[in-house]
């Protein structure tokens, strides 16, 4: 009498323990800088919303290399599979660090997630006045300062890679 | 027995702060003592004894040591600007020392196109990447911290599609966002004096070691190379990352294996070949994560558009 129960009850955990995996719903994380909720799976379908950096989605259906999946907004809709993962990407914290080396070097206090503007304001004037010292220290020649200029005035706007990308059917843009 | 359980329970909250004050004093001892002799070191410490910061006793004998010297808490965690001032005095030293950028605005525009496109799906996204070719024979790319990118014109020149010059340019943007250059010089005195300082005189006993710290990089990125794990570490980043952006990642291999072709006849002084582990080592293990990608052939390399710009080298 007792073998059948065992075998009835382990069978019967098994199943339950299998569909529990089925049902488990996965959880995926943006990872990239530029991600986009499109309406289909196709990059030239309209947008939904922006998708920011780290928050997490709901994984409802894969189609070729899109993703359909759900926003904590409870927005569905579908994300090129490239931009997202299931690894939570570490995103660094956004702290004032005034008397930290960023002091030392410029006082501007630093944090990547004020790169861009940082950059911008650099677009324009080149060549940082830290490096400039530098430069006039070593007795680094006027062509490395020149070159280095043209190097970091030299930026590329997000609609410019879109189109780059697009012009090479790479990744969402693929045909 | 229960008696005892009972009375260790019932200890006085006083009482048992004083029990876990004791066992930190324990902890602390050993960066009390390593902080007398090289404060750097004794920051690593602290992040092995408590490597989540949920200990506040330990934290706060941190923070107090911080306070008495002003110490950086290590070099990678120092802020965007001053990375990228770094950054932009070892570019200075790469220009010397590798040769001026090829003077084609088109060609550099592309590159720098290329370069950010595969950013945007790095695990450091958030940061403009600057990237530049120079017109040197040697085979070599390398990042400087903060995020200006070198790639050489053989280097280029020897490619044959975009997926592997994304696969290059995926490799060193790991190499920035992982802020390796900047892991490698870590003891450097540079980064134990630093905040107390205030500000940067470049004439100064604080410019001195600042040079030097400089120098240490130089001799890292240009002739030691980085540590072999940070090597394998950016070159499986890098397929990841092509991958990611939708470029065959197979074309870190293929780059791997001309280096292979061209390595016998090639100036190893400086290049790719005497900065970075045995390309034996590389191929195998990227021909190992090679299985992670089943659909890469179906991936892009956008061989016309690169071999238009490769005719301008």
């Amino acid at each position: 009498m007792k073998r059948p129960l065992i075998f009835s009850s382990t069978l019967f955990f098994c199943l339950f323990f299998f569909f529990s995996i089925c049902i488990a719903a996965t959880t995926l994380y943006v990872t990239s800088e530029n991600a986009e909720l499109k309406t289909e799976s196709s990059s030239s379908s309209s947008t939904i919303v922006e998708l920011k950096r780290g928050s997490p989605l709901t994984l409802v259906s894969r189609e070729g290399r899109w993703y359909k999946v759900t926003t904590l907004m409870n927005e569905t809709g579908w994300v090129y599979r490239g931009k997202v993962s299931e690894e939570k990407p570490e995103i660094e914290e956004t702290e004032e660090d005034e008397g930290g080396l960023g002091g030392l070097l410029g006082g501007l206090s630093g944090s990547d997630i004020n790169a861009d503007a940082a950059d911008s304001s650099r677009s324009i004037r080149g060549l940082s006045p830290e490096a400039k010292e530098y430069a006039q220290t070593t007795g680094t020649p006027k062509q490395s300062q020149d070159a280095l200029d043209s190097v970091i005035t030299r930026t590329v706007k997000g609609q410019e890679i879109d189109q780059f990308l697009k012009e090479g059917k790479i990744g969402e843009y693929a045909d | 027995m229960n008696h005892f359980k009972n009375n260790s329970k019932n200890k006085p909250a006083a009482s048992r702060r004083e029990f876990i004050n004791r066992r930190n004093f324990l902890k602390l001892a050993g960066p009390f003592a390593l902080f007398l002799s090289c404060p750097a070191y004794a920051f690593d410490l602290f992040k092995v004894i408590d490597p989540n910061g949920q200990n506040s006793d330990i934290q706060k004998a941190k923070q107090a040591l911080e306070g008495l010297t002003g110490i950086v808490q290590s070099a990678e965690g120092i802020d965007y600007k001053s990375e990228f001032t770094i950054g932009e005095t070892l570019a200075l030293e790469g220009f010397q020392r590798f040769g001026l950028p090829v003077k084609n605005e088109k060609l550099q525009k592309y590159v720098t196109t290329l370069g950010n496109a595969v950013a945007k799906n790095s695990m450091r996204p958030d940061i403009t990447y600057y990237f530049v070719v120079v017109d040197t024979p040697i085979y070599n790319a390398f990042a400087c911290p903060g995020g200006i990118i070198f790639v050489s014109r053989a280097l280029v020149k020897g490619m044959n599609d975009e997926a592997e010059l994304a696969c290059v340019l995926a490799h060193e943007v790991s190499h920035v966002a992982h802020k390796h250059a900047l892991s490698s010089v870590r003891r450097a005195k540079f980064f134990e004096s630093a905040a107390k300082l205030g500000t940067l005189n470049m004439d100064g006993a604080e410019g001195k070691q600042f040079r030097d710290m400089v120098g240490n990089l130089q001799n890292v990125l240009f002739d030691q190379g980085l540590d072999k794990g940070m090597e394998y570490e950016a070159d499986e980043s890098a397929m990841d990352v092509a991958y990611r952006t939708g470029f065959d990642p197979n074309g870190m291999i293929r780059v791997l294996k001309m280096l292979q072709q061209k390595e016998a006849t090639a100036t190893s002084k400086g290049s790719w070949f005497s900065t970075h582990p045995p390309l034996s080592s590389r191929l195998k293990k990227c021909n190992e994560l090679q299985k992670k990608y089943p659909d890469a052939g179906l991936m892009a390399t956008v061989k016309n558009r690169f071999q238009t710009y490769r005719k301008m080298l």
